[in-house]
C-alpha cells in the first residue's frame, strides 16, 4: 500500500505498515514491560508507528487504562535503548495505549475486546487491522486462537482490504510432535502467512549482517564450501544462570530452549544456497532446506557426537554462585541440561564433510555467541620453519561487540621468515557508531508492514524438531551422565572438549 | 609545529608508534573528511564538529585554511584525534595554504588522502561567487558535503550544476537535506493511504512558513526551497515557467495550477530558513505540519470528510552539525532524490534568485 506513496520513494523509510491495532495477549506479564512496549516507544520516536496505531493490553490483571499506562511508562523508562523517555512522546504514545481487562477462556471477555478494537477502528481509522501479539503460554495459544476466531476477530487472508497477523514465542512445542501438534492448532484457525513466529536472533543486525556479507560480496562466496572450510564453530554462550526461570528451564533444558531454534537459525543463515531473491518465500526455502540437510544424529550416534552438561556451583565475576540443583524451583536431583555440544554435519553439495561444532550453554566464562569458519591448512608449507601455519579463520561476532575479524597470518618484521596471526577488525559500534534498533524493533515493524522474512516458517519449525527430537530421545533413554559436570564460570564439561579434540581440532578461545 | 607537507606521513607515523607503544591503540581509519574551511572565522566550529564525527567515524581529518600572504606556501601541523577515554581515533591534519599557494590545495589534500578508502569533502560556509577551488577539489571526491543552509537561494543552482557535472563520480550530499528527512518522513505519512493520496488531484496551494534570518532578502530559504524542490518534483509539478508575485514578507509562486506561498514566519528556538509550517491545500482537505510553541515539537494534521483525521504530536531531534556529518557519511553514495530536487529547485527559484555569475556583465 505505502509503496504506491510517490512521497516515499528515494526515503529511507521507502515501507510504512498501514494503520492497525495491536494488541498484546499476556499484557501484565515481563515481555510486555521489558521488550514490546519499549520496542513499540524506539518505533514511535523513530517515527516509524503509522498514525492512528493503537496498542491494546488484555490480560487477566484487573487494572484501569490509566494504571496500565504508568506500569508501561515505567517498563520504558527502565528498559528502553533510549533514555530518558521523551515526555512529549510518551505522551502521544500513552493515548495510544489501552486496556482491557479478561480471560483467555472466557468468551464473553473476547466479546468485549472487539467492541473495544471496533471502537478504537472508527476513531482512528485502523480499519480492521490487526496484530495479536500471543506474549502467553503456548499451552494458551490454541484457547486465544479459537477464541479470536470465534468473536469474529480473524480475518480472511485473502481479504485486501483489512489483515489480522498473530505474531507467537518460542517454545513452539517440546518435540516433532507437539511442534506438529501446534502448528495443527495454528492452522486451524489462521493461514500460515498470518502467523509471525518470532526469534529475535533473527532481527540482530549482525545476523541480517550475515546475509549481507556473503551475498553482497563477491570474495567470500566462492571459498564458503567444502573445498576451503575445515569446519566451522558455533557458539552461543551466557554467562548467567537460570535468573529465576528454574521451574521453566526445567521442561526445556538449553537444547529446546537455545538450540532448537536460536542456534539453528544461526546455522541456516551461515549455510544456507543464495536465495533467488530477499523476499520472505525464497529465503525460507534456503533455510529450510539446510535442516533437512543435517545429517541426522540417533541411536548410537547420539552418545558418540553430541555431550550434554549442567552446572555446578561455581563463580561468576568472581563471587560465588550456586550450581542449576540449588537454583530456585529446580529439583535437587535434576538431569536437565544447561550445556550441550555437538558435532553435526549438512549432507549438501557445499558443505559435505565439514564437520560443524556448536555449543550452547548457561553460566559459561562469557557472554558470546560467535560463528567462525575456520579454512583449510595451506596446501604446501612452503613457510613452516617453525611449525605449520595456523589456518586463516573468519569471525562472526553476533553479541556482544557486533562485528566480523579475519584472522591470518604476516610475516614477523625481521630477517627470518617467521609468521604470526593477526586479525583485520571490523566492528560495527566503530564504523557505524551508536546502536541500532533492537531486535523487537525490526521485528514487530516487519510484521506490521507484513513481511515475515525474518519469521520462522512451519516447515522450518517442523524440519527443526525432526533434527533435535531424535537426540532428545536418545538421551532420555540412556543413563544421564554425571551431573553437574562443569562448575559454573568455565567453558563446560570436559566431554565437550573432547569431542572436537578427538578429530585434532579445539574450540576457538573467546 | 609546522611541517612542510611532505613531512607529514613520517610524522603521523611516529605519533602512532608512540601511541601504540602508551595504550596498544590500533591505527584504523576509515576515509579522508577534508575540511575547506571558507571563512577563518569558521575554523574553529570546523574543528569542532570534526572531533566530534571522528569520534564516531575514525578516518583521518585535513582542515584547508588559507590567508593572503607576499610568499606562497603551504604548511602542515598535525596531531592524533582523541576519543573521550583518551585512545588515539585519528589523524588530524591543517593545511595553511598561504597566498596564491591556495591554488596548491587540491593537489596536496590529494596527496594526503588515504589509499583506497573514500574522500568526502566538506565545503565550510557559504560558496563564493567567483573560486573555483572547490569546483576543483570536487574532482578527486568520493563525497562532496555542502550545507546549503548556510547559502543563498541563489546557490541551489551552483550546487544542482556541481551535482550534474559530477556525471556520477562523487555524491553530494547535504546537510541541509539531512536535516529535511523527517520533514519529507512526515509529509509521506499523510498520503500512506489511498484515500488521502486520492485528494492531490485536487491539490491547490502549498503554504510554507519559515523562520527568516535577520534581513532576509530571498523569497524564501534555501532549505524550504529545497524542500519545495522535493515536493514540486514528487507532485510532477511544471517548472518550465514558473509565476512570481513577492512582497517584502512573502513570496508565491505558480506551478500550472498550483500556488505556493512562503512566507516568513520568526519563531523563538528555531534556527534561521528553518521550516515553521507546511500545509497542502487541497479541494477537500488540508494537510498540514506545524512547529508548536515548543520547537522541536510538531503537531501533524489531516482534515477531510473522508479521512480518519488523527492529528498527532511528533518530537523532532534538534540535529546538530555533527550529527548531520555523520549521516551524511552514513551512506557515501549518490542520491538521486537529492539532485533532482537540487535541480527542481534551482529551476523554480532562478528567476527570482540568479546567481551572479550568471546575470550579464553590469
Amino acid at each position: 500500500m505505502s509503496s504506491d506513496n510517490p512521497f516515499r520513494a528515494g526515503l529511507e523509510t521507502e515501507r510504512a505498515p498501514a494503520p492497525c491495532v495491536f494488541v498484546i495477549f499476556g499484557a501484565s506479564g515481563d515481555l510486555t514491560r521489558r521488550k514490546l512496549l519499549p520496542a513499540l516507544y524506539n518505533l514511535a520516536v523513530s517515527r516509524l508507528l503509522p498514525p492512528g496505531m493503537s496498542i491494546v493490553g488484555f490480560a487477566l490483571t484487573e487494572q484501569s487504562e490509566d494504571e496500565f499506562r504508568k506500569a508501561m511508562h515505567d517498563g520504558i523508562a527502565e528498559f528502553s535503548r533510549r533514555k530518558p523517555v521523551d515526555e512529549a512522546v510518551w505522551s502521544d504514545f500513552a493515548s495510544r495505549l489501552h486496556y482491557v481487562s479478561g480471560r483467555f477462556e472466557d468468551q464473553t471477555s473476547f466479546t468485549r475486546l472487539r467492541a473495544k478494537l471496533d471502537e478504537l477502528d472508527t476513531k482512528n481509522g485502523t480499519r480492521g487491522n490487526r496484530i495479536y501479539y500471543l506474549a502467553v503460554p503456548p499451552s494458551a495459544f490454541g484457547l486465544v486462537n479459537d477464541n479470536l476466531a470465534r468473536a469474529g476477530m480473524v480475518h480472511d487472508p485473502d481479504d485486501a482490504a483489512k489483515y489480522s497477523r498473530i505474531i507467537i514465542e518460542k517454545p513452539f512445542g517440546r518435540d516433532l510432535a507437539s511442534g506438529d501438534a501446534l502448528n495443527a492448532e495454528l492452522h486451524r484457525v489462521l493461514h500460515e502467512r498470518q502467523i509471525f513466529r518470532i526469534d529475535h536472533y533473527l532481527g540482530k543486525e549482525t545476523v541480517q549482517n550475515l546475509v549481507a556479507m556473503r551475498f553482497g560480496n563477491a570474495i567470500f562466496e566462492p571459498i564458503w564450501n567444502r573445498n576451503h572450510i575445515d569446519h566451522v564453530q558455533i557458539t552461543v554462550a551466557e554467562d548467567i544462570g537460570v535468573e529465576g526461570r528454574g521451574k521453566f528451564y526445567e521442561e526445556a533444558g538449553t537444547t529446546r530452549d537455545i538450540v532448537q531454534n536460536h542456534l539453528l537459525q544461526l546455522l541456516m543463515v551461515m549455510a544456507m544456497e543464495p536465495p533467488v531473491a530477499f523476499t520472505a518465500d525464497e529465503v525460507r526455502d534456503e533455510k529450510v532446506k539446510v535442516l533437512r540437510s543435517l545429517k541426522p544424529i540417533r541411536g548410537e550416534d547420539v552418545a558418540a557426537l553430541t555431550v550434554r552438561g549442567q552446572y555446578g556451583p561455581g563463580n561468576f565475576a568472581g563471587k560465588p554462585v550456586p550450581g542449576y540443583r540449588q537454583e530456585p524451583n529446580v529439583s535437587p536431583a535434576s538431569v536437565v541440561e544447561t550445556f550441550v555440544a555437538m558435532r553435526v554435519e549438512i549432507d549438501n553439495w557445499r558443505f559435505a564433510g565439514v564437520p560443524i561444532y556448536i555449543r550452547a550453554g548457561k553460566r559459561l566464562t562469557k557472554r558470546i555467541t560467535e560463528i567462525s569458519v575456520h579454512f583449510k591448512q595451506v596446501p604446501h608449507a612452503l613457510l613452516a620453519q617453525q611449525g605449520p601455519v595456523e589456518p586463516d579463520v573468519l569471525a562472526i561476532r553476533i553479541q556482544p561487540d557486533e562485528g566480523i575479524g579475519l584472522r591470518f597470518v604476516a610475516k614477523v618484521p625481521g630477517p627470518s621468515m617467521t609468521l604470526r596471526p593477526v586479525t583485520m577488525d571490523f566492528r560495527y559500534g566503530s564504523t557505524f557508531g551508536g546502536s541500532g534498533p533492537e531486535a523487537y524493533e525490526r521485528l514487530i515493524l516487519d510484521a506490521m508492514l507484513g513481511d515475515p522474512t525474518l519469521f520462522a516458517r512451519a516447515d522450518e519449525v517442523n524440519a527443526a524438531w525432526r533434527f533435535i527430537t531424535p537426540i532428545l530421545e536418545g538421551w532420555a533413554a540412556a543413563p544421564a551422565p554425571e551431573l553437574p559436570n562443569y562448575a559454573a564460570g568455565t567453558w563446560g564439561p570436559g566431554a565437550a572438549t573432547a569431542l572436537i579434540e578427538r578429530e585434532g581440532r579445539s574450540w576457538r578461545r573467546l | 609545529m609546522s611541517l612542510a607537507v611532505d613531512q607529514v606521513e613520517r610524522e603521523l607515523a611516529r605519533l602512532w608508534e608512540d601511541e601504540a607503544k602508551k595504550s596498544g591503540t590500533a591505527r584504523v581509519e576509515l576515509l579522508t573528511l577534508v575540511a575547506l574551511v571558507s571563512e577563518p572565522g569558521l575554523l574553529q566550529r570546523a574543528q569542532g564538529v570534526i572531533t566530534e564525527v571522528v569520534r564516531k567515524v575514525p578516518s583521518r581529518t585535513i582542515v584547508a585554511v588559507w590567508k593572503d600572504g607576499p610568499r606562497p606556501a603551504i604548511t602542515a601541523e598535525v596531531a592524533l584525534h582523541k576519543a573521550p577515554g583518551g585512545a588515539a581515533c585519528g589523524d588530524a591534519i591543517t593545511l595553511e595554504a598561504i597566498g596564491d599557494a591556495r591554488e596548491w590545495l587540491p593537489g596536496n589534500a590529494d596527496r594526503l588522502a588515504l589509499s583506497d578508502l573514500p574522500v568526502c569533502i566538506w565545503w565550510v560556509g557559504d560558496l563564493p561567487d567567483h573560486d573555483d577551488l572547490f569546483d576543483r577539489m570536487v574532482l578527486n571526491a568520493d563525497v562532496v558535503i555542502v550545507n546549503s543552509q548556510e547559502m543563498d537561494l541563489r546557490d541551489l543552482e551552483k550546487l544542482a550544476s556541481i551535482a550534474t557535472r559530477g556525471g556520477g563520480r562523487y555524491a553530494i550530499a547535504d546537510l541541509a537535506w539531512a536535516r529535511l528527512r523527517w520533514v519529507q518522513d512526515l509529509v509521506a505519512r499523510f498520503f500512506d493511504d489511498e484515500q488521502a493520496r486520492a485528494h492531490l488531484a485536487g491539490l491547490q496551494r502549498i503554504e510554507i512558513d519559515f523562520s527568516p534570518r535577520d534581513g532576509e532578502k530571498d523569497a524564501t530559504s534555501t532549505l524550504c526551497g529545497l524542500l519545495f524542490g522535493w515536493l514540486a518534483h514528487v507532485l510532477k509539478l511544471p517548472t518550465e515557467a514558473p509565476r512570481w508575485r513577492r512582497d517584502e514578507t512573502w513570496a508565491e509562486v505558480t506551478l500550472g495550477e498550483v500556488v505556493t506561498r512562503f512566507e516568513q514566519r520568526p519563531q523563538e528556538g528555531v534556527r534561521s530558513g528553518g521550516l515553521v509550517r507546511l500545509s497542502l491545500v487541497c479541494n477537500e482537505a488540508r494537510f498540514e505540519l506545524r512547529r508548536m510553541e515548543d520547537p522541536q515539537a510538531f503537531h501533524w494534521s489531516r482534515e477531510a470528510p473522508d479521512l480518519q483525521a488523527l492529528a498527532q504530536v511528533f518530537r523532532v531531534l534538534s540535529l546538530d552539525e555533527p550529527t548531520l556529518l555523520l549521516r551524511c557519511l552514513e551512506r557515501p553514495k549518490r542520491d538521486p532524490l537529492l539532485e533532482r530536487s537540487l535541480d527542481v529547485a534551482q529551476r523554480i527559484v532562478r528567476s527570482v534568485a540568479p546567481r551572479l555569475s550568471s546575470l550579464p556583465p553590469a
